[in-house]
């Protein structure tokens, strides 16, 4: 309970640029029992198998590692930033996750964030849960991956400028087709209907998923410049413009 | 087998939220049974309304979004029409229907965050079988939200101090930036963590210190409960 304190007090302080906002988290009672159900076991299975993947990849450092690397993408989510056209958004962190730490760690990580964001600050219910994992951890962050590393192999591997392109089409598509299939989700549930809930969706997250492009460049450049050998997949090429020599 | 750590309320708000969440539209009565077992918690749990509803208030914003689809929905008979815009029987049911549930779920996950620490509610998970390693990963998560909040809002100051967030241009620049720096720095974190865990003897999840065991008055409540979700479903048997 104290750590919950000392958390609101720090969001409070913080509250000009960083303020809760409910971009793709779908409450609880937005989906029926079958869509929910589908979604739980798909994200369920994704859950185990990215456990297992990232247990054998990291070991005994997948509990600190995979920790502090949640508790990143929770606070990147919270900070603001304005979006070209006027309105502000936030980063949704799926494609950021994904080359940063790969495919399985990335949507484990997501995974974790929304269960925490579920649980314990009622930010997505918990009977969505599964649709929202399905959608921004498998959707966003495992399709946004490979999308990335296949547009990144086709406009050069190891260059800044082929990288860039692929991050940028990348976290963009990732968000828009996220929005696309959450729309659909609650189509399905008879919620809203597939006209309104596609339209209303995709004008808003077309709008965010611009922002998220620029700042997952703008991010993963400073990684890019500072440690590329953190990043999942490290250009071949060293960034010093020659080896260094001992004279 | 009994679980030693208390991990009925847990699971009192899981079914509840299930079943709230996921019974059709339009059962009313259903939802009426629910809430009033909702009260009757929230009345012994002694906690003050205004700071209830205040969280419910803030997470409950999202309702305007439905309003929009219920506005545009055919089905049923029209009640009110203007141009494009009409409402219809089917469209306020839908409304109502889903604010109803997403209001009951919010309120009773509320109540149970409210009410149980943090470091017992992942206890109690972990004798729900979720697997150790998510616990462990999910508690590791919650202790750093803070510290890494901390981290961001001391390299805003400075960009703020600098003069270099006057723009929208260079406010992108500067929190993808920072984004980016707190990556390298969160990674270099888990690091030492892992360090500082070897040398501590770390066991997975937070130690505690007072969890009330399983009582009767816990056994009766679960399953109260679980009649009263019966019930409400029961009404519509026919």
């Amino acid at each position: 309970m104290h750590e919950l304190l000392v958390l609101s007090s720090s969001l409070s302080k913080l509250y000009w640029v960083i303020s809760p906002q409910l971009a793709l988290h779908i409450p609880d009672g937005f989906l029926s029992l079958p869509v929910s159900l589908v979604t739980w076991v798909v994200a369920i299975g994704l859950i185990v198998m990215a456990l297992g993947q990232v247990k054998s990849e990291h070991q005994e450092r997948t509990v600190p590692l995979m920790g502090v690397c949640a508790a990143f993408i929770f606070a990147a989510q919270m900070i603001n930033f304005p979006i070209p056209g006027g309105t502000s958004g936030h980063l949704l962190g799926g494609t950021l996750a994904g080359v940063l730490l790969g495919p399985w760690a990335g949507s484990l990580v997501m995974t974790v964030v929304f269960i925490v964001q579920g649980t314990l600050f009622q930010d997505g219910g918990l009977t969505v849960l599964g649709a929202n994992i399905f959608n921004m951890g498998l959707v966003g962050t495992f399709g946004g991956y490979y999308f990335y590393k296949a547009l990144r192999s086709t406009f050069g591997f190891n260059s800044w400028r082929g990288t860039s392109v692929a991050l940028a089409i990348a976290a963009w598509t990732s968000v828009v087709v996220a929005s696309l299939i959450c729309a659909i989700q609650l189509a399905l549930s008879g919620t809203v209907s597939l006209g309104i809930a596609i339209s209303a969706m995709l004008t808003w997250h077309v709008l965010i998923g611009i922002g998220e492009a620029i700042i997952t460049v703008i991010a993963v450049s400073y990684i890019w410049q500072a440690r590329p050998d953190l990043l999942y997949d490290p250009p071949k090429r060293s960034s010093l413009p020659r080896p260094l020599v001992q004279r | 087998m009994a679980p030693d750590i208390s991990s009925y309320p847990i699971g009192l708000c899981a079914f509840f939220v299930f079943a709230t969440a996921l019974t059709v539209n339009g059962r009313w009565l259903t939802w009426l049974i629910y809430s009033l077992g909702l009260s009757v918690l929230i009345l012994t749990s002694r906690i003050t309304w205004s700071v209830l509803l205040k969280r419910v208030a803030i997470e409950s914003s999202f309702v305007g979004g439905i309003l929009l689809g219920t506005l545009f929905r055919g089905g049923g008979s029209t009640l009110w029409q203007w141009g494009w815009l009409r409402i219809t029987t089917e469209g306020l049911m839908v409304l109502g229907s889903v604010t109803s549930k997403t209001l009951l779920c919010l309120m009773m996950l509320n109540l149970l965050v409210l009410t149980t620490s943090i470091p017992a509610l992942l206890h109690a998970l972990k004798t729900l079988r979720m697997p150790s390693l998510l616990i462990a990963i999910i508690a590791s998560m919650y202790r750093y939200i803070a510290v890494l909040l901390e981290e961001f809002d001391t390299m805003r100051r400075a960009a703020v101090s600098r003069n270099l967030m006057s723009n929208p241009r260079g406010q992108r620049l500067v929190i993808g930036n920072m984004i980016g720096a707190l990556f390298i720095r969160t990674y270099e974190r888990g690091d030492r963590i892992y360090q500082a865990m070897l040398s501590r003897g770390y066991t997975g999840v937070p130690p505690l210190d007072e969890i009330p065991p399983n009582s009767k008055i816990d056994r009766w409540a679960l399953v109260s409960t679980l009649l009263l979700l019966l019930l409400g479903q029961a009404v519509y048997l026919q």
